[in-house]
């Protein structure tokens, strides 16, 4: 087996971390509209951005993942 | 042992649901290395190719230019016609999303925001009809990207002027001073990257949903993939390009 694929698997770890960050954002944002319904928009727009943010590391990990498998060659 | 489990697997995909004959590695070969160049110049001695994505940016662009020369013709100050009202309705919305994240500081800048959003927003839904998004090239998203934070920087300092655009590496503290002009790199680059692996993870799934199983339920997924991820992605990328915006002009 090509050890490679092994390093891409790896990489594509990432996905937890991204994972666990944008459950708990939500999770809190779900909190804070129970609690203040009016607030909605706002909520949203952080979420939003949290999510963005939080879901970066699992890209990078993605982009790696590729690079590993295609651009090594 | 592993191997003879493997191999029944393997067999178990195949038969069973078909999906066997997928060729993964095939898939993401011919769609990050395929052969991209759609017009090709022959010069005296080299040549000059354009790509895909280019090309495809610009039936994008030629498809909004129309529709927005179509939308504002024939506009009227009094008694206005349906068109006209759709035309306002948008920019006000569109204005709108851009004036909560830019602030009253930044509005000279909303104009640049909503084309960035309408551009990208617009670039993303091409997936839907089948052509590949050009913001899955790395080359359209990092130029996206360095527009952008020469756009940030630049707005920094026409407002603060050489000196204090300078002096505002050092803040709040000189020692954060080395972070602060590694961020000039960070940020471009984690705007494109986060750009074109969004479009890209979405792009290989719906690759693989298709081949695994091509009837109904891409339909279904596409309209996450396709038009919810694409939409959330460009508002995301104007989001963090007005918030820098924000931040170098306060």
């Amino acid at each position: 087996m090509d050890l490679t694929t092994l390093g891409a698997a790896i990489a594509a770890f990432t996905g937890i971390g991204a994972g666990i960050g944008i459950g708990i954002a939500t999770a809190k944002a779900v909190d804070a509209v129970a609690r203040q319904p009016e607030a909605d928009g706002k909520i949203m727009k952080l979420l939003l951005l949290g999510c963005a943010l939080a879901e970066a590391t699992a890209i990078y990990g993605f982009v790696v993942a590729i690079m590993i498998l295609f651009a090594t060659k | 042992m592993m191997n003879r489990v493997f191999q029944t697997l393997n067999i178990f995909f195949e038969r069973v649901m078909g999906i066997g004959c997928m060729d993964i590695g095939g898939l993401l070969k011919e769609l990050l290395l395929e052969d991209k160049v759609a017009i090709h110049f022959d010069f005296m001695n080299g040549f000059f190719d354009i790509n895909r994505s280019i090309v495809i940016s610009w039936v994008i662009i030629l498809v909004l230019i129309l529709f927005m020369l179509f939308i504002t013709s024939n506009m009227k100050v009094h008694n206005i016609s349906k068109k006209q009202l759709i035309a306002e309705l948008i920019v006000e919305k569109l204005r709108g999303i851009t004036y909560g994240m830019l602030g009253e500081e930044g509005l000279r800048y909303r104009d640049y925001m909503v084309v960035v959003l309408v551009f990208i927003g617009a670039s993303n839904l091409v997936g839907l009809f089948g052509q590949t998004p050009p913001t899955m090239d790395l080359n359209v998203t990092a130029s996206l990207s360095l527009m952008s934070i020469i756009l940030v920087e630049a707005a920094g300092i026409r407002k603060k002027g050489m000196k204090k655009w300078v002096k505002s590496f050092a803040e709040p503290m000189a020692v954060v001073a080395p972070m602060n002009v590694l961020e000039l790199a960070i940020r471009p680059l984690s705007l494109c990257m986060r750009l074109f692996g969004n479009i890209i993870g979405a792009t290989v799934i719906m690759e693989l949903l298709k081949m695994a199983v091509p009837v109904f339920i891409p339909a279904a997924f596409s309209l996450y993939f396709d038009l919810f991820d694409g939409l959330i992605q460009a508002y995301v990328f104007v989001f963090l390009t007005s918030l820098y915006i924000k931040e170098a002009v306060e």
